[in-house]
C-alpha cells in the first residue's frame, strides 16, 4: 500500500479543481452536483472554495444506487441514500463532482439519474482523481490529480468528514 | 445477504425492519420530482397474483413495480372461494416456465405464498394470506407512525376491531412491538383473542390507557362465517369512532388510522375523514415508496433451475 | 420350519422382559426357556434383543375401496409387517363405505390375500352419513364387531342412542370420532396461540370433550359397550376414567403414539406432516396422555394410521387432508420416545399394543409361550431405522418421521409357519 496524495496534497487539489472550474465558469453561475458518496463531500470543499472567490455557486447532491448497471452481480442491493437537487436542473450549467473516475460506469449511471431530473443545457465532470482504465467513453473536464495505477490496484479515497481524515492511497493487489 | 422473499413481518429483526423504513425514503422523494421511474428494476418481470380481489393493494404494487421500471403482468387467477390446490400447482408450473423474476401473492388461505415461495426460484411477496400475514401494509403503517412520530419506542397504539380475523392485526402489531411501541387490542369479547398484547373489550378504557395512536380495522364480512356480534349499529356505537369520540380524540391530539377501505358508519363515522390528524391518506401514499423498498431489497434465486 | 432364536429376552405383558431362547417348529412354539440349541434347528442370534408377541393395531385407514392412490390392503398390510404388527382393524370411511355386508366381503376377501389377519369396522350410519342406521344385524352376521363412524362423529343424538339400544342385541360395541361438528370450524389445528400465530381458525379440545361427554353418558344410559376413539385432550381422557371408574360404564379409550409425542407448536411453519384429527393439543395435553396411559387409563395404543399422497399433503394447510401413516413408525417410535427414555417399559407396549386390542376384537391374545401358535417379532434395541420412502411399505409418506432416524429397528416377523419378515 503506498500512499499518493497526503492532506497538503489534497487540499491542493481541491484548490486546483476549483480554480479550473472557477475560471471556465468566467462570471456564469456554477450548478455543482457531488455524487454520494464522497462526491458530495468533494463538491462542498469545492463549493467553499468557489464561494471565497465570489462565485454564484449552487450545490447539490445525487445518489446514485438506483441507476447502477450491475445489480445482478451484487448478493444484496446498495444502501439508499436521499438525493438533493433543489433548483430547477432544466436549462442549468451542471458541473457533476465525483472524488474518483475510474471505469466511468459511476458517471453513467450519475447522467441518467441527473437527466430524470430535467434536461440540463450542458453538463461538465469533475474529479478529484483521474485513476484511468476507461470502460466507458467518459472524460472529465476538470481534474485535481491524475494518478497512475494497474486495472487490479485499488484506490481508498478518505476524506475528512466521512472518514476522519483526508487520504489518497494505492493498494496493490 | 439479501432475502428472497418477504413473507412476514415475524422473521424480520429490528435492525431490518429499520433499514427497511429508511430505504424507503428515497423512494418517497422521488415522488417529487417529474421523472418519478428509476432503472432499478428495468428488464425485470413482476407477477400479481390475486386469489382474493383487491384494489388498492395491487394498483399500489403495481405502481411501486412500475417506477421501478419493471414490468408488471396481473396474471388471471380465479377469484372463487373453492380455488383448489390443483389451480395453485398449475400456475405456478406456468410462473416457472415465464422466468418471472417477483411474484406478489395475496391469497385467502393463511400459508400459501409460504408454500408457493418454497416451489419458485422467483422473490414471492406476500400481499396478504388469510389472517396471517400483510408484511407490506405493516411496513406503511410503521413508516406513516414514524413520520409522525420519530420516536417510536415508548408510544402507544391501540388496534381495534376484529383482531381474530385480521392478518392487518397481526403483523402490523408485531412490527410495532419490535419497534419498541407498546400495542393494545381492543374490541368484542367473540373476536379479540388473549395474546401476549394488552386486551381491552371495552372502547373507554382502552382510552384511558393512553394511547397516541388509534388504529381501527375493517369489520371483514367475508371472513366470519358466523356472527360475532349482533349488527354493524351496535358495533359502531360500542367500539366504532363516533362523532362524539372524535371529539375527545381531537382534543387529544391522538392519530386515527385504518388500513383501508372503510367501512363508514361502522369502524369511523365520516367526520374522521376530515380529521387532521388523520393519517389514512398519508398510509395509502406511503403503500407505494415502501413496497419500492421492499421490491428493491429482495433477490431472486434465478441463477439455479428450479428443484 | 426350525427355528432357534437364541439368546434374547421375552416380553410379556406381565412384567419386564426375561432372558429366554425360543424355539419354533412348523408354526408352533416348541420350547421357551434357555436352552441348548435343538438338532438340526436355524439359529436366528437375539442376543440383546427382544422378543414379542406381534403387535396388533385397532384402528388403520386402507383406503380401499375408492382411493387406492393413498393405500391398498395389501400395501396397508405389508407396512404393519414392517412395522412389528400382525393383525389390524380397517376403518370404514372407504368409497363406497363400509356400511353393508357386500362391501364387508369385498374387504375381508381382500384381506385373505394378506399376509396378516385383516379385520375390519363398519359404519353406524349409512355412508357415514348421519342420517339412517346401518344394517346393523347383518353387518354381525358378515363378521363385524366394532361399529364406528369414524372421520366423523355421529351429528345427532337421538340416532346415536337410537342405534345403541338397537345394537344390544347383537353383541357388537361401538367406537367413537368424537368431535362437535359446530365447534370444530376448518378441523385444522388446535385452537390457542399456534392458530392464532399461523392466521388460521382452530378447533378448540371443547369440541372433542363435549361430543365424549355426551356419547359415553348414551352408551352408560342405554347398557351399550363404548370405546373412544385418538383421544388427543387430557380432560377428555378424565372424562374417560371419571365415568368408568366412578360410574361403571362400559367405555374404553385409545391414544395414538402422535398425541403423545407432539404438539401443535411443531406445525412450525404450516407443516401439513402435523395435521391431522383430532389435533395435536398442547404438551400439558401429552404429559396428561402419557401419564394416563401408564396408569391404565387407555386401554389400547392404535395409530389412525391415515395415508395421503404427497400432491395432497403439499396444499396449503387448511386444504390439506388430515392424518399421518403410522404403521411402519409406530414401534420404533414408541421406543425411541419412550423406551429408551425410561418413561415405560415393553411390558406396556405388549398389553397396549398387542394384547389388549386383541381382547378387545375377541380374539386370542398373542403370548410368546409353548403350545401357541408362533406370532412374534424381533426387535433390536441398539439398531437405528431410517425411514426412508424406500424403507417404508405404505404406498404414501406422509408421516412427521420422514428421513429420520429413530433408535431401534423391527427385525424378524414370524407368524405361523411363515417368516413375514428378515432384515
Amino acid at each position: 500500500m503506498s500512499t499518493a496524495l497526503d492532506p497538503a496534497a489534497m487540499s491542493a487539489a481541491i484548490d486546483r479543481l476549483a480554480d479550473q472550474i472557477f475560471s471556465a465558469a468566467d462570471g456564469q453561475a456554477i450548478d455543482l452536483v457531488g455524487i454520494r458518496s464522497r462526491g458530495d463531500e468533494v463538491a462542498e470543499r469545492v463549493f467553499v472554495k468557489l464561494v471565497e472567490r465570489g462565485a454564484q455557486a449552487r450545490l447539490g447532491v445525487l445518489d446514485i444506487s438506483l441507476y447502477r448497471d450491475d445489480y445482478e452481480h451484487l448478493s444484496s442491493n446498495p444502501t439508499l441514500q436521499s438525493s438533493s437537487i433543489d433548483f430547477p436542473v432544466d436549462g442549468s450549467h451542471v458541473v457533476l463532482v465525483d472524488d474518483v473516475i475510474f471505469t466511468g460506469r459511476t458517471i453513467r449511471a450519475a447522467l441518467d439519474a441527473l437527466f430524470d431530473y430535467g434536461r440540463p443545457s450542458k453538463v461538465d465532470l469533475a474529479v478529484l482523481i483521474d485513476r484511468g482504465h476507461r470502460e466507458i467513453p467518459v472524460e472529465p473536464r476538470f481534474v485535481g490529480e491524475h494518478l497512475e495505477t494497474d486495472r487490479m490496484d485499488r484506490v481508498d479515497v478518505s476524506l475528512e468528514k466521512i472518514d476522519g481524515k483526508d487520504a489518497v492511497e494505492i493498494i496493490t493487489q | 445477504m439479501a432475502r428472497k422473499d418477504f413473507l412476514d413481518i415475524v422473521s424480520l429483526d429490528r435492525a431490518e425492519i429499520i433499514h427497511l423504513l429508511d430505504q424507503a425514503v428515497p423512494f418517497k422523494d422521488l415522488f417529487t420530482r417529474s421523472v418519478k421511474k428509476v432503472p432499478a428494476l428495468k428488464g425485470k418481470t413482476v407477477l400479481m397474483l390475486f386469489y382474493e380481489p383487491s384494489t388498492r393493494t395491487l394498483s399500489s404494487f403495481e405502481v411501486a413495480a412500475k417506477r421501478l421500471s419493471a414490468d408488471v403482468t396481473i396474471f388471471d387467477v380465479p377469484h372463487s372461494s373453492v380455488t383448489k390446490g390443483e389451480s395453485v400447482r398449475d400456475t405456478i408450473d406456468t410462473l416457472q416456465a415465464m422466468r418471472a423474476d417477483y411474484i406478489v401473492v395475496r391469497h385467502r388461505l393463511s400459508g400459501q405464498p409460504a408454500a408457493i415461495a418454497r416451489q419458485t426460484n422467483a422473490s414471492v411477496i406476500n400481499a396478504g394470506d388469510g389472517a396471517h400475514a400483510h408484511p407490506t401494509q405493516a411496513l406503511l403503517d410503521a413508516f406513516t407512525l414514524r413520520e409522525v412520530h420519530p420516536e417510536l419506542p415508548g408510544r402507544k397504539v391501540v388496534i381495534m376491531g376484529d383482531i381474530l380475523h385480521s392478518r392487518v392485526a397481526r403483523s402490523t402489531s408485531t412490527i410495532l412491538d419490535k419497534l419498541g411501541v407498546e400495542v393494545a387490542f381492543c374490541g368484542p369479547g367473540s373476536l379479540v383473542p388473549r395474546t401476549r398484547f394488552k386486551r381491552f373489550t371495552n372502547y373507554d378504557e382502552a382510552m384511558s390507557w393512553g394511547p397516541d395512536a388509534v388504529y381501527q380495522l375493517r369489520v371483514q364480512k367475508e371472513r366470519q362465517d358466523a356472527p360475532f356480534y349482533p349488527s354493524d349499529r351496535e358495533y359502531h356505537a360500542v367500539y366504532g369512532i363516533t362523532e362524539e369520540r372524535l371529539k375527545e380524540i381531537s382534543d387529544k391530539g391522538i392519530y386515527v388510522m385504518h388500513p383501508g377501505p372503510v367501512n363508514r358508519g361502522v369502524e369511523l363515522c365520516d367526520a374522521v375523514l376530515d380529521y387532521d390528524r388523520c393519517l389514512i391518506s398519508q398510509q395509502v401514499e406511503n403503500g407505494i415508496a415502501t413496497r419500492m423498498a421492499v421490491l428493491f431489497g429482495l433477490k431472486p434465486d434465478l441463477k439455479n433451475e428450479p428443484s | 420350519m426350525n427355528l432357534f432364536l437364541q439368546g434374547g429376552e421375552v416380553a410379556t405383558e406381565d412384567e419386564a422382559p426375561r432372558r429366554a431362547d425360543v424355539w419354533i417348529v412348523d408354526g408352533v412354539i416348541k420350547k421357551v426357556g434357555v436352552s441348548d440349541v435343538p438338532e438340526g434347528a436355524r439359529v436366528i442370534d437375539c442376543a440383546g434383543k427382544i422378543v414379542m408377541p406381534g403387535m396388533f393395531d385397532a384402528h388403520v385407514h386402507f383406503r380401499e375401496p375408492g382411493q387406492e392412490k393413498k393405500e391398498t390392503i395389501l400395501d396397508g398390510t405389508e407396512a404393519a409387517i414392517n412395522g412389528g404388527i400382525t393383525g389390524v382393524v380397517m376403518m370404514p370411511n372407504t368409497s363406497p363405505s363400509v356400511d353393508s355386508p357386500t362391501v364387508v366381503k369385498r374387504v375381508l376377501d381382500q384381506g385373505a390375500k394378506c399376509r396378516i389377519p385383516v379385520l375390519t369396522s363398519a359404519c353406524i350410519t349409512v355412508d357415514r352419513a348421519g342420517h339412517e342406521m346401518a344394517p346393523i344385524a347383518g353387518l354381525k352376521e358378515a363378521g363385524i364387531l366394532m361399529l364406528t363412524d369414524d372421520g366423523d362423529a355421529v351429528p345427532n343424538a337421538a340416532l346415536l342412542k337410537r342405534a345403541m339400544e338397537y345394537g344390544k342385541e347383537f353383541d357388537i360395541f361401538f367406537a367413537s370420532h368424537c368431535e362437535d361438528p359446530q365447534l370444530c370450524g376448518p378441523r385444522a389445528l388446535n385452537e390457542g396461540p399456534v392458530s392464532y400465530r399461523l392466521g388460521i381458525q382452530g378447533t378448540p379440545a371443547l369440541a372433542e370433550e363435549i361430543c365424549m361427554d355426551r356419547d359415553i353418558r348414551l352408551a352408560h344410559a342405554t347398557g351399550a359397550t363404548l370405546h373412544i376413539q385418538h383421544v388427543s385432550s387430557a380432560i377428555g381422557m378424565e372424562t374417560i376414567r371419571w365415568w368408568r371408574d366412578e360410574r361403571g360404564a362400559k367405555v374404553s379409550g385409545e391414544v395414538s403414539p402422535h398425541h403423545l409425542m407432539f404438539a401443535d407448536e411443531d406445525i412450525g411453519d404450516y407443516d401439513t406432516h402435523y395435521k391431522m384429527n383430532p389435533p395435536l393439543r398442547t404438551r400439558e395435553d401429552n404429559a396428561a396422555l402419557l401419564q394416563g396411559l401408564k396408569n391404565g387409563v387407555f386401554r389400547i395404543i392404535a395409530t389412525d394410521h391415515a395415508p395421503h399422497t404427497d400432491f395432497e399433503k403439499s396444499q396449503a394447510f387448511v386444504d390439506a387432508p388430515n392424518g399421518i401413516t403410522g404403521l411402519d413408525t409406530a414401534l420404533v417410535s414408541l421406543h425411541d420416545r419412550f423406551i429408551v427414555t425410561g418413561e415405560f417399559g415393553w411390558d406396556l407396549i405388549v398389553k397396549r399394543y398387542s394384547a389388549e386390542p386383541r381382547r378387545m376384537m375377541r380374539l386370542e391374545v398373542a403370548k410368546v409361550s409353548e403350545g401357541n401358535s408362533a406370532d412374534l417379532i424381533v426387535f433390536d434395541p441398539d439398531k437405528e431405522t431410517t425411514f426412508t420412502k424406500d424403507f417404508m411399505k405404505s404406498r404414501s409418506s406422509n408421516t412427521p418421521f420422514l428421513d429420520k432416524t429413530l433408535k431401534g429397528s423391527v427385525e424378524m416377523v414370524v407368524l405361523g409357519d411363515e417368516i413375514l419378515l428378515e432384515r
